[in-house]
């Protein structure tokens, strides 16, 4: 489907192992070790030995958002595969399940869309203490829900294709139903959110640090940097442009990885799963939010394939 | 009957909030009794934890604890804040109305820019204005709000000294907020409008009006206009619902006295009936918007009821 597309909205997947590279080598490789102080060079501007100048601290800030980077990767990579096995499966069992399977499946998954995560991920990360792996996580469990609904949503949809009918008319059982029919229509869109969604991911990690609440402060990780150097931002304004620049750059990667836009081709997915869907896609700790899906359900369905 | 079901379905999910709000702030590790002593530099002697307890009922069984609080939340009683000893209820009367009014003044300003954004961007697609469109929304989704506000703060504030931020500068302090929450919803919901009006465009009834006589943009603008503004709708239910517990990064960037910003606050020292009252109240303000869109919405678009 994705030829039909404009370039902007097409799939990239390429990028991913790209930026996973470049986040294994930044977690290895810095010009300058990220901790060492130097306080003979505190603010110093940006030169052909500190490429983005020093902190208040005299530390390399390259070094810094270098070393920032594998851990946000991390985070974006373990809220994705989260949502994606976890969120898929929830959704196809609610969509193959009985009436109650279903129902208990969806109110959860719409509970863990509607609940605050910026608490639910403050609550985890202060049980289980913060590292990339219980930052992503708490982000992963807050994710599932809208994904859940929205595989959900596309599952019910597929299964009333006239070509999955036409499949099971001529006997086919309901994992191979599942496998080789629904579940790649599915994918589009799912790719779409994602796209989306793991952005999302990256700036809620670093609101949270921001923050102050869960993160390390001392860490360099991008939200704590910024927080970390927003008394400067007098003084030397460039310190705060950096770590939020990486930030950027994250997400427009993702978006471009998946083919962002899942507002103009996400069918609507039928009946009131939607609600929480919507505003699970504009959920987001920084009050920013992403493109919601189209909500008409009919209309703006995708043009039904003709047997 | 649908109507009902509707409602019933809100109120077991907001109960499903209380519970779970009950059971993640107490989940959280270390003891408020301690942190609110050691706040205020006092000493946490094994009398005082106790006798803290024992005032906020925290030594009683945890099921009676939380019917006992569910009880007095449904009063109106919120209990007590720990840190700052004043009734929550009243606090949270005080500072509901600054969070809504940011986050709504910032959802009408993006929804009056909107429709005639989105609209000339549908009326030539790939021009000038559909590429600004897109630049706004993957801005959107890319930038994290709470760098953009800092950004903001330093150009307008501090290099061109436009306007006070901080301290008791009248209006003068909502106007950067209300621009975040505004420029990050700018783009979504016009893309929204824009999506749904090339989706209209397509269709027989807006060719048999161009066949009419009128002119393509005519057509779009007399008789695509109100279907667009149903996505368009829905797309603001979906930032609408995220106004409460979406913006407490911009809260606490500006200093505004919301109530995410006292949430902020009140996770150091685990201010327990705080917590719970903001999960429920974010959850609550969440459910009402989405009801109400679903109940709009089956009256404005009887289709959609069928489903």
């Amino acid at each position: 489907m994705s030829h039909h597309l404009p370039a902007a909205h097409r799939r990239r997947l390429w990028i991913l192992p790209l930026l996973a590279a470049g986040a294994a080598v930044s977690a290895v490789w810095q010009p300058f070790a990220p901790d060492a102080i130097d306080l003979a060079q505190r603010h110093a501007p940006m030169s052909a030995l500190h490429w983005l100048g020093t902190d208040h601290l005299g530390r390399d800030v390259l070094s810094r958002v270098l070393v920032g980077a594998h851990v946000t990767v991390a985070v974006v990579a373990i809220v994705g595969a989260m949502a994606v096995t976890l969120g898929s499966l929830v959704g196809l069992a609610a969509a193959l399940g009985g009436r109650w399977t279903a129902a208990v499946l969806l109110r959860g998954a719409e509970f863990l869309a509607v609940a605050p995560s910026l608490v639910i991920a403050i609550a985890l990360t202060a049980l289980f203490g913060l590292d990339a792996l219980t930052a992503g996580f708490a982000l992963g469990i807050g994710a599932c829900g809208p994904f859940a609904l929205l595989s959900y949503g596309l599952a019910r949809r597929g299964m009333a294709e006239p070509y999955v009918r036409a499949a099971r008319a001529l006997g086919a059982g309901t994992g191979a139903l599942i496998v080789r029919h629904v579940w790649p229509a599915m994918l589009d869109t799912q790719f779409a959110y994602l796209g989306a969604k793991l952005g999302r991911v990256a700036i809620a990690y670093a609101a949270l640090a921001f923050l102050g609440l869960g993160a390390d402060v001392t860490r360099p990780d991008w939200g704590a940097m910024l927080y970390e150097y927003r008394p400067f931002m007098f003084d030397n304004p460039l310190l705060m442009v950096w770590p939020g620049l990486a930030v950027v750059l994250v997400c427009v990667s993702l978006r471009t990885a998946f083919g962002g836009d899942p507002g103009a081709r996400v069918p609507a997915s039928g009946g009131d799963a939607c609600t929480a869907v919507e505003c699970a896609e504009a959920h987001d700790l920084a009050g920013a939010s992403p493109r919601p899906l189209r909500l008409v359900p009919g209309l703006a369905a995708a043009p039904r394939r003709l047997i | 009957m649908r109507v009902a079901g509707q409602i019933l379905r809100t109120l077991l999910l907001l109960w499903l909030a209380t519970l779970a709000a009950f059971a993640v702030v107490r989940a959280m590790p270390a003891d408020p009794a301690v942190l609110t002593l050691l706040a205020f530099d006092r000493p946490a002697t094994p009398e005082a934890v106790a006798a803290l307890r024992a005032q906020w009922g925290l030594d009683r069984p945890l099921a009676l604890q939380y019917l006992a609080w569910l009880a007095d939340f449904v009063a109106g009683d919120w209990r007590v804040s720990f840190r700052t000893g004043t009734p929550i209820f009243g606090e949270f009367l005080h500072r509901l109305p600054v969070s809504l009014g940011v986050g709504l003044a910032g959802l009408a300003l993006a929804l009056g820019l909107a429709a005639p954004l989105g609209g000339a961007a549908a009326r030539r697609p790939g021009g000038i204005v559909d590429r600004v469109l897109d630049a706004l929304t993957l801005g959107a989704q890319a930038v994290p709000a709470f760098w953009l506000a800092c950004l903001l703060i330093w150009l307008f504030a501090v290099e061109l000294r436009w306007i006070t931020v901080l301290g008791d500068g009248g209006w003068q302090r909502y106007v950067l907020p209300v621009a975040v929450v505004a420029l990050a919803g700018l783009g979504p919901l016009a893309a929204v409008y824009r999506a749904g009006l090339l989706d209209v465009g397509r269709s027989l009834y807006v060719t048999a009006a161009i066949a009419k006589g009128l002119t393509p943009d005519e057509a779009l603008m007399r008789h695509g206009r109100r279907y667009a503004a149903l996505g368009l709708a829905a797309a603001l239910t979906a930032e609408a619902g995220w106004v409460v517990g979406g913006a407490a990064v911009v809260e606490v960037v500006f200093g505004l006295p919301g109530i995410s910003a006292f949430l902020v606050d009140s996770i150091a020292v685990r201010d327990y009936f705080v917590l719970q009252a903001y999960i429920v109240v974010a959850v609550a303000w969440m459910l009402c918007v989405s009801l109400s869109a679903q109940l709009a919405r089956a009256w404005l678009d009887p289709r959609t009821d069928e489903a």
